[in-house]
């Protein structure tokens, strides 16, 4: 279970986050929605620890997530990105299979380079995308290498941020019906930013707002 | 008055807390440079990057550098009945100071701004912070194998670049000054000491990871946006080539004047 008490941020004197409280039970899928500027991505990031809260406490099955250990914590993590923030310089099956090839645990490339295929099978590419680098992709092919990519590992939880963000609405339903799909086959737990209200219909299994004006998240669960 | 004060402090004092930030950067570079994981692949496409690829460009600048110094020496020491010293003082020129020097500048203009256009658009892209929950440290995948691969390579270059650059002054001397192809040849290697050469060598290993440095630094701060990247860009380039050049003053002065 991920916990957020009464986490605050701010940059300058732009407060982002005011005093957020949010529950996301293990196992499900957590959706939170607003409009931009609300923090909803900086939340996130401060899950991960890419941007350190200014005050409040962020717990992951009942463990603070800064006094955990920092690897073993983040191997329990897959990120959809954006943009999906594939690295431009690596081939698409390096990109997914980059934390496989990386580590005490890292594979061999071989059995790396078969489990970066067989995910990106699962997200609808054939395997001859695998030698093609991001820039040849298009923006749907993308989104799905970085979520091949986000669930390469296995990880037992998964953040996807504006997954739909730049797509076309069949894509985007193509997108949400794999998200779904995943993190159930998986039992994953799964915490998704979007203002797409149909990513919400198919993704949520609870939801909450990041209200207006930067007040904080006002409720989770409903 | 205490306005005037305020206004002469701010700036003084950003610019050490710049100065401040740099060195906390280098030291977490140099840090990482001794403890595993080594990323050796990103070692080799670096030094693949930074010393192979720069010898065009530093050859070039050598070749015409070493000719124009020739024909400049020749035209100076005219005045005095000192043409003779054309071989000799092309080449410690090269190796002393010019060789690193302009090496040192044409890559900084070449690399650093590539590596901190690179690394600054992975910043806005959000490819540092995927590296970070991918469980990979951005410094040590990024910066390390960059600067290890500049400090290299650089000395490497600055050799290539002595070569190239005495022997633009050989060629301009055989060709349009009139020396004896093997005169100019045995004075150029009976003036040149060792040191002249090593001097070189180690000023190139210095502004090397001056400019990967430079780079990374600027890249890894750079601000979201097309514009913040090319700031970023640009204030590599310019802290690099600055820094070079103050440091091979130090560097000269290190060596040469005790």
């Amino acid at each position: 279970m991920i916990t957020l008490n009464d986490v605050h941020k701010a940059f300058g004197a732009n407060r982002v986050l005011q005093g957020v409280n949010l529950s996301i039970a293990s196992g499900t899928s957590m959706v939170i929605i607003g409009g931009s500027g609300t923090g909803k991505s900086v939340l996130l990031k401060c899950v991960l620890g890419l941007v350190r809260p200014d005050s409040g406490q962020i717990m992951l099955d009942g463990q603070d997530v800064t006094k955990a250990d920092r690897d073993a914590f983040l191997a329990r993590f897959g990120m959809l990105f954006q943009g999906g923030a594939l690295f431009d310089s690596l081939r698409v099956w390096e990109n997914v299979a980059f934390r496989l090839l990386r580590g005490a645990k890292a594979l061999p490339k071989p059995q790396a380079r078969e489990i970066a295929i067989e995910k990106l099978r699962r997200v609808g590419l054939k395997p001859d995308v695998a030698d093609q680098f991001p820039a040849e992709l298009s923006g749907g092919m993308q989104k799905r290498v970085g979520l091949a990519r986000a669930i390469a590992a296995s990880p037992e939880i998964i953040f996807f941020d504006e997954p739909t963000t730049g797509l076309d609405p069949i894509m985007a339903g193509v997108i949400n019906d794999l998200i779904r799909e995943i993190v159930t086959e998986m039992g994953a737990t799964a915490m998704t930013i979007t203002h797409d209200m149909s990513s919400v219909r198919a993704i949520a299994d609870n939801v909450a707002h990041a209200a207006w004006r930067g007040d904080p998240l006002d409720r989770a669960g409903f | 008055m205490t306005a005037a004060l305020g206004a002469l402090g701010r700036p003084v004092l950003e610019a050490l807390a710049a100065i401040g930030r740099v060195a906390l950067f280098a030291g977490a570079i140099l840090g990482h440079t001794l403890r595993p994981p080594f990323y050796f692949r990103e070692l080799g496409a670096s030094l693949l990057q930074i010393g192979w690829f720069s010898l065009p460009v530093v050859g070039l600048t050598a070749i015409f550098t070493g000719g124009a110094l020739a024909l400049q020496i020749y035209a100076g020491g005219s005045r005095f009945n000192a043409e003779a010293v054309v071989p000799s003082i092309v080449a410690i020129g090269m190796a002393r100071e010019l060789g690193p020097v302009l090496g040192g500048l044409m890559v900084a203009a070449r690399v650093a701004s590539s590596i901190a256009a690179e690394i600054g658009t992975m910043k806005v892209t959000e490819q540092i912070d995927a590296l970070v929950t991918l469980s990979t440290n951005p410094l040590k995948y990024l910066a390390v194998p960059r600067v290890l691969a500049a400090t290299l390579a650089m000395p490497v270059l600055v050799a290539v670049g002595d070569a190239i650059g005495i022997m633009g002054g050989w060629l301009v001397g055989i060709t349009r000054l009139d020396f004896n192809s093997a005169a100019y040849l045995k004075n150029t290697v009976d003036f040149l000491e060792p040191w002249d050469v090593g001097s070189g060598l180690v000023k190139g290993a210095v502004f090397g990871f001056i400019v990967a440095l430079m780079g990374c630094y600027h890249g890894m701060n750079s601000a979201r946006g097309a514009q913040g990247v090319g700031r970023a860009t640009k204030s590599a380039v310019v802290s690099a080539s600055v820094l070079i050049l103050a440091a091979n003053y130090v560097l000269t002065e290190l060596f040469f004047t005790s």
